[in-house]
């Protein structure tokens, strides 16, 4: 039998249509809360985004609806609205993405839901939250990695050398939705903690901000950073005979063990070099000699033999190397489950744990509406409809 | 009203960046954190490393912003055994070093258990607490390519992508959640947890739809700034050199408005534009006709116009950007903290507002090495002066 997850028994609503509230909702489902999706009756727009499975389906919903249930509520019909009510009234947490501007429509503005459930911990997810003046404005991914801060200094390093002229580069993925969706769930259940039925209000923007807040202290230290100027001044990516690494050394026995691991030549053995302010001034030589010398190399070769020095390396691994990685294998990390289609897929569940074992990802991503008899005192909707 | 965690008490041992930014985020939310250090080895992030290039320390001042800060020698045997006492008063010990190093030092999960038995301890480290790999040490360039954020970032035509702080910080916040939903764990069952964080299980959970793709049989790789089902999508040149304005258009109605903003509503009734798919088909055109438009614009005033009629944009803001605007500010998003030296500067506050609790925020600026040691081993662990004199003189607490 499995441990019981740190969440078990707290019961979530989730209101989502981007992946900051999904990803919110997600994480919390990981650590066993019960959460529904509520969704609309033409679905979460989630199901229809990229990146795709070969078979069709959303591979992104699949990632973010696992371990979750779904019902279908119209929260313009008042039989819905009050089915809708019913599950919140069992929540402790209800998360919801809806602008600002049609929350009243839905009721779903702060005031009405909490005149209605005083209990519960009312967690909003906007872009540029729901107070404030930009409240009310809109913000894809690409917008969000750029209102934090984090994608004017992008990219660097090798990046940054070969293509000086391009504009700045986003992160992979939904990189700033995501932190939006873990600051939220942070605050969500420390909300929570709190005992304190209240609404919260998180901020995609306000979560990159925060992760980017190294830009923030440097401005305030009397400097503004640019992705033309804050790469390191050797190491970095560095391309090998069959893939890269990433070669990072922030302390001198990691510089010395490096020496080592170049083969002690006569540039690397300079007695100027121990000096690392020397080093710095000199990281363009250094770098050459090390590309050079690197370019030879097989990754993972390479990889091992560093680390057994002490130097910080690592392979920038695809895809297919994570999914077959031993170190992810080791730890369980990815769990099949079943796909939209008739292809299975593999999920990670979440990047920590509460002893040894991972938690566990038991359920796919549900099926539109697949927990619909779960709506307190809801007869099915196309029952409804025939009686209409 | 009092603010979310008051109450709960940190251990803290966690150095460098991605460990300190979860206690960092705790400590706003109002749990007390005592920052654990010796003189002997003080936090790498205290000093600057001059491969960064510059002069200063990293992001110490922000992450150690509220923070308790005692010293004690670990390698002391009395060190050692009055960070025991500090864990039996606390809630959670928080420690960021390779994985077996605590257990080394006699401070692993089940000596600290020894101590307090719900204890939540909160491990943070490069690739987890087990497994082939969990002795490797790393930062967060290493992170990222391990976990595949790295490879699956850059250029089409370009090398993978390093992560900076980011990707630390985004393994703090990751911490601080996992041991709130710890904490709830330890109230609901009378159980405390080892909690274990790996930082490349982050970044890989952070791409972990195109992993799940992947395993499908899709082969997903770097694609810059593109989207597969949007045009426009990216990074758009204005009239200010190195001024970018960040635009996507999800769907017809936001390309007709968009059309129609540039003065060119013919574009909307364009055939080679008419559908999402037919404006990715034909990117290059699309770009080409966004950014005759956009080089010509004004860029505040063209990224309120677009959010006006409600299409995604934004510039691409550079820290000065961020720390002056009144929206953040208005949301204590940015807030000003005092340093010890009188000193004011801009910090980053809280992600999120309470409205039934008093908002997360600092109190205090970056603490001196030691500077809270008569109030945690004198009133939190009743020591008296004498006796820590003795553990002075002795470096234990050193």
């Amino acid at each position: 039998m499995e441990d019981p997850r740190p969440l078990d028994g707290i019961r979530v609503v989730e209101r989502a249509s981007g992946v900051a509230a999904a990803y919110a909702g997600r994480l919390l489902a990981a650590m066993g809360a019960e959460v529904f999706m509520a969704e609309p009756p033409d679905h979460s727009p989630l199901r229809r985004e990229a990146p795709f499975l070969p078979g069709g389906g959303s591979a992104l919903f699949a990632y973010l609806g696992a371990e979750k249930r779904s019902v279908l509520c119209d929260l313009a019909d008042p039989v819905d609205r009050e089915a809708f009510h019913g599950l919140v009234a069992a929540a402790q947490i209800l998360i919801d993405d809806t602008p600002v501007a049609d929350r009243a429509g839905q009721g779903l503005d702060p005031a009405s839901v909490a005149a209605r459930h005083p209990h519960l911990v009312h967690l909003s997810v906007l872009p540029f939250g729901a107070e404030g003046p930009k409240a009310g404005w809109c913000g894809a991914e690409i917008n969000m990695i750029h209102a934090g801060g984090e994608g004017f200094l992008l990219p660097n390093g090798l990046s940054a050398d070969l293509f000086p002229d391009r504009p700045p580069l986003k992160i992979a993925g939904h990189f700033a939705e995501m932190q939006g969706g873990v600051a939220a769930a942070l605050a969500g259940l420390s909300a929570l903690w709190s005992g304190q039925g209240q609404f919260v209000d998180a901020s995609v923007q306000d979560a990159n901000v925060a992760v980017g807040a190294f830009a923030v202290q440097r401005f305030g230290d009397g400097s503004v950073e640019h992705r033309s100027t804050r790469s390191f001044r050797y190491g970095g990516v560095i391309e090998c005979r069959d893939g890269f690494v990433e070669l990072l050394t922030l302390e001198e026995r990691q510089w010395e063990g490096l020496v080592d691991l170049l083969g002690r030549p006569d540039w690397a053995t300079d007695p100027a070099l121990r000096d690392a302010a020397e080093r710095s001034s000199r990281g363009d030589t250094i770098n050459a000699n090390i590309r050079d010398w690197a370019s030879d190399q097989p990754v993972a070769d390479l990889v091992a033999r560093a680390q057994e020095l002490g130097v910080p390396m690592a392979p920038y691994n695809t895809p297919d190397e994570i999914l077959a990685g031993r170190q992810e294998t080791a730890r369980g990390i990815f769990r099949e489950v079943a796909g939209p289609g008739e292809e299975n897929v593999r999920v990670q569940s979440a990047p920590f744990r509460f002893g040894a074992q991972p938690l566990p990802v038991a359920q796919a991503a549900p099926a539109p509406g697949a927990d619909q008899h779960l709506l307190v005192a809801h007869p099915p909707r196309e029952a409804r409809k025939v009686q209409a | 009203m009092t603010r979310p965690l008051e109450g709960i008490r940190i251990a803290d041992f966690t150095v460098h960046a991605a460990g300190p930014f979860c206690t960092h985020m705790l400590s706003q939310l109002g749990a007390e954190c005592i920052k654990i250090e010796t003189a002997l080895r003080p936090d790498i992030f205290r000093k600057p490393h001059a491969v960064y290039g510059r002069a200063g320390p990293a992001t110490f001042d922000q992450v150690a912003s509220n923070k308790l800060s005692v010293r004690l020698n670990l390698k002391h045997p009395d060190g050692v055994a009055l960070a025991k006492q500090l864990v039996a008063v606390s809630d959670v010990a928080a420690e960021s070093f390779r994985a077996g190093v605590m257990k080394r030092l006699g401070l692993g999960y089940d000596a600290l258990r020894g101590v307090r038995e719900d204890i939540v301890m909160v491990s943070v480290s490069s690739s987890g607490q087990t497994g082939p790999d969990s002795h490797f040490a790393g930062y967060a360039p290493l992170f990222g390519a391990w976990g595949g954020l790295g490879y699956l970032s850059g250029y089409r035509d370009g090398p993978p992508v390093e992560m900076r702080h980011v990707m630390d910080h985004s393994v703090g916040m990751n911490a601080a959640l996992a041991t709130v939903a710890a904490l709830h764990k330890r109230r609901r069952t009378g159980k405390g947890s080892h909690v274990d964080v790996a930082a490349r299980e982050v970044a890989s959970s952070l791409v972990g739809d195109a992993l799940a793709a992947a395993s499908a049989g899709a082969a997903p790789e770097r694609m810059g700034n593109d989207d597969p089902q949007r045009a426009p999508h990216g990074l758009y040149p204005t009239a200010e050199a190195d001024r970018w304005l960040s635009l996507a258009v999800g769907t017809d109605a936001a390309w007709h408005r968009l059309a129609a903003l540039m003065g060119q509503p013919g574009l909307g009734r364009d055939p080679r534009f008419s559908t999402a798919a037919d404006r990715v088909a034909n990117r290059a055109q699309v770009d080409a006709a966004v950014t005759g438009w956009s080089r010509t614009q004004q860029p505040e005033t063209a990224a309120a116009s677009l959010q006006r009629a409600g299409i995604p944009a934004h510039l691409s803001w550079r820290a000065s950007d961020i720390v002056a605007d009144p929206h953040m500010r208005a949301r204590g998003a940015i807030v000003d903290v005092t340093e010890t030296d009188g000193a004011t500067r801009a910090a980053v506050g809280f992600p999120a507002r309470f409205s039934g609790s008093d908002q997360p925020g600092m109190t205090r600026g970056t603490p001196e090495l030691g500077e809270h040691e008569a109030y945690v081993f004198g009133d939190l662990l009743g020591l008296a002066q004498a006796r820590i004199r003795d553990l002075i003189a002795e470096r234990a607490i050193y």
